[in-house]
């Protein structure tokens, strides 16, 4: 199986994304998601480099700029002020979802090679990158399912973003440039408000455990 | 000093107008620019003046003066001058896009006029809320109802996707408004929930967009007008994979089955204006974005699979609100599934590919849901408590809101002679004649039960002695939005059923 650079730097993501999952402490959740968006932002200057996609420069800039660089800043600073450093995880124990993971990116790899999706600008081999991508949206909802702490949901759900863009660009050479604009601006008003609500929470509750959340009922 | 301000507040979108005249724009696009400056003006009003009274004056005009100039706009699409109003390839109207947004006009603009009778009597609870969150509602719920006019304009999956997930972030302050602990539960669920749905519709228009790429269109396209002309060359198994996580996604939003959980709680929280907002004119927009795809699928070569999928998830979406309505404690959680069963309703419209039985149902449900949560918006103020057992009584303490509520519930549920129940009779001869049999009697079950059900609850607190904790505010006022919203009700009812019945609609 022939793999090109950019799609092993998706594969590593997607491994960073599933390593993400075994540690309990918030600190190395998020250094971790800012290694797996830092190769995604690689990932998509070689895509724009090696297939010649001038356009894909600028959403990698902005990628850089936002998620790789304001995100993270933005979750350390919420980690710290809340004074958050571990994360207990409901159900099933962190090492335990991180094996789940890596029988999901098994999965993915399966799920992946059955896409009927040769790509107009990079040619048929895009194996690799639908499973870097399906691989990513599974740590994320693993992650989102599995933690106690609101921070973790909006690190799960920036990890699930972050599978949908990989999918994008991997498998339809991305959305039109406005339009992937939008997107962003979007996602970062989720987390922002997000971010908010955190403050709020811990306000009200002292915690910002979601799982405890429980007294509206039916 | 604060006169004038409100005057060239006021003025700012004539202005834009004048000036655009001045510019030698066309009269669509002046008035267009109008619609878009109105929540700023509503942002600046709401920040500049300080009498809360008087920016609720304000935004009760400007929200009617907003859906005038709607109607202006959308004139010649009724008058038959034209197919659609152009705007670019991404942006058009049709008539029943303009039908869909003028409907979106009348539930804001009723909402945020009662909203300023609604906050008022807020700031004089036992625990008001603080003036800054009221001023930050107003402007919040201008934007918010832009961006609902925004998805009935986009004729393109991506930027449709963008439009509802504004809508998204611009509802979730509106939900959080009391700043209490419950709110605040409610309001995170709603940001998550949806927002993790909306992902789930992004990844199905990528899929939708991928299923054009191989071999009929070079490039892909997003244009629902272009997707619909290629829709038998499109790649059925992808279409199918995008359909299928679209409808989850933005089913999320609408509040099917089994992903509605984030409905009651958001509903119920947010103050009744709100909740008559997210209800009456919220889950419409999700629906119709399903509507659009659905569009798409119709015209491809995967069809009958996918109205199965969908009428079979409305049919359980009505059975299950219906069951979730037996044991309900609190009045606005008991309109919320009763919304729930309604969206069912309009899925299993979507699913027959019905779109103008699917608009009449979304008419119907938001004019009732709308009175609805008014009406119990006024009921909890008055009592002080969320909960039925502590409202009874009101036939004999507040007679005006009694009879209201109950006419309200009634053409809430879909009980003949209001208008719901010509829709839902006439969504489920639809599906007789395409042989769901099965599924007309589950829905008719579902539809009977809440019936019931909600009867018994409506019942229960319109009888009973006077209730002494009850204090009656300013009947005329506090009833004369809901009273227009029963009447239209009734009115839809019984003339678009002669209409019908003699043949002419």
């Amino acid at each position: 199986m022939l793999v090109t650079v950019y799609e092993v730097i998706g594969i590593m993501s997607a491994v960073v994304a599933v390593l993400m999952l075994g540690s309990r402490n918030v600190q190395i959740q998020l250094s971790m998601y800012a290694i797996q968006i830092w190769l995604i932002v690689a990932e998509t200057a070689f895509f724009a480099w090696q297939y010649k996609q001038p356009h894909f420069y600028i959403i990698a800039l902005t990628l850089l700029l936002q998620r790789a660089i304001l995100v993270p800043l933005f979750l350390h600073g919420i980690a710290r002020r809340l004074n958050v450093t571990r994360d207990p995880g409901m159900i099933v124990p962190a090492p335990l979802t991180m094996h789940l993971s890596v029988l999901l990116f098994g999965l993915s790899f399966f799920v992946g090679q059955h896409l009927p999706m040769p790509s107009a600008v990079s040619g048929p081999i895009v194996i690799a990158s639908a499973t870097g991508s399906i691989s990513h949206l599974f740590s994320g909802l693993v992650m989102m399912l599995t933690r106690r702490l609101a921070l973790s949901q909006i690190v799960g759900f920036l990890t699930l973003e972050n599978g949908v863009y990989l999918f994008a660009l991997s498998q339809t050479d991305g959305l039109p440039l406005l339009m992937e604009m939008a997107v962003f601006i979007d996602i970062l008003g989720a987390v922002m408000i997000a971010g908010v609500l955190m403050f709020s929470i811990k306000k009200s509750f002292e915690h910002i455990d979601v799982s405890r959340l429980k007294e509206l009922k039916h | 000093m604060n006169k004038q301000l409100l005057a060239s507040v006021i003025l700012v979108p004539f202005a834009v107008a004048a000036a655009m005249i001045a510019l030698n724009q066309t009269l669509n696009m002046q008035l267009l620019a109008s619609v878009i400056l109105i929540p700023f003006a509503v942002a600046s009003a709401a920040f500049l003046l300080e009498d809360l009274k008087q920016i609720g004056r304000v935004v009760a005009f400007l929200s009617w003066m907003q859906l005038g100039l709607i109607a202006l706009i959308v004139y010649p699409l009724f008058a038959g001058q034209t197919e659609r109003l152009w705007l670019s390839a991404d942006f058009y109207l049709t008539r029943m896009d303009a039908c869909f947004v003028l409907l979106t006009g009348v539930v804001a603009s009723c909402a945020l006029t009662h909203g300023h009778l609604f906050y008022q009597r807020e700031m004089l609870a036992e625990r008001p809320p603080t003036e800054k969150s009221v001023r930050f509602n107003y402007m919040f719920a201008m934007f918010f109802v832009l961006a609902m006019y925004a998805v009935y304009l986009c004729k393109n999956l991506g930027w449709l996707w963008i439009c509802v997930e504004f809508t998204t972030l611009l509802s979730a302050p509106l939900v959080f408004f009391s700043r209490t602990k419950h709110a605040l539960e409610a309001t995170w669920k709603y940001l998550i929930i949806c927002s993790v749905g909306i992902s789930f519709a992004l990844l199905g228009t990528l899929f939708i967009f991928a299923s054009g790429q191989h071999g009929a269109v070079s490039g892909g396209t997003l244009r629902i007008d272009e997707l619909i002309a290629i829709a038998p060359k499109l790649d059925p198994r992808l279409l199918r994979f995008g359909f299928i996580f679209c409808l989850l996604g933005y089913g999320t939003k609408a509040g099917m089955f089994p992903l509605h959980s984030w409905l009651p709680d958001a509903h119920s929280e947010a103050p009744a204006p709100s909740s008559a907002l997210l209800s009456g004119s919220l889950l419409n927009c999700a629906l119709f974005s399903i509507w659009r795809i659905s569009e798409v699928v119709a015209a491809s070569q995967t069809s009958t699979l996918m109205s199965n999928v969908t009428v079979w998830l409305g049919t359980i979406t009505v059975l299950a609100a219906s069951l979730f309505l037996i044991r309900q404690y609190s009045l606005k959680r008991l309109f919320a599934y009763s919304s729930i069963e309604n969206v069912g309703v309009m899925l299993v419209a979507i699913g027959l590919n019905a779109g103008w039985l699917f608009f009449l149902q979304a008419v119907n449900h938001s004019i009732a849901k709308v009175s609805l949560f008014l009406l119990s918006g006024n009921i909890v103020q008055a009592t002080g408590k969320k909960n039925l057992p502590q409202q009874t009584g009101l036939m004999a303490s507040a007679p005006v809101w009694a009879v209201l509520m109950t006419m309200s519930a009634f053409a809430g549920t879909g009980a003949p002679p209001f208008g719901t129940f010509l829709s839902e009779w006439l969504i489920l001869m639809k599906a007789m004649d395409q042989h769901y049999y099965v599924n007309v009697a589950l829905v008719i079950i579902g539809l009977s039960l809440s019936f019931i059900v909600v009867c018994k609850h409506i019942g229960k607190i319109i009888l009973g002695a006077p209730n002494p904790n009850l204090q009656y505010f300013r009947p005329l006022a506090s009833s004369a939005i809901p009273a227009l919203l029963v009447i239209s009700s009734l009115c839809l009812g019984l003339f678009s059923g002669a209409a019908l019945w003699s043949g002419t609609l």
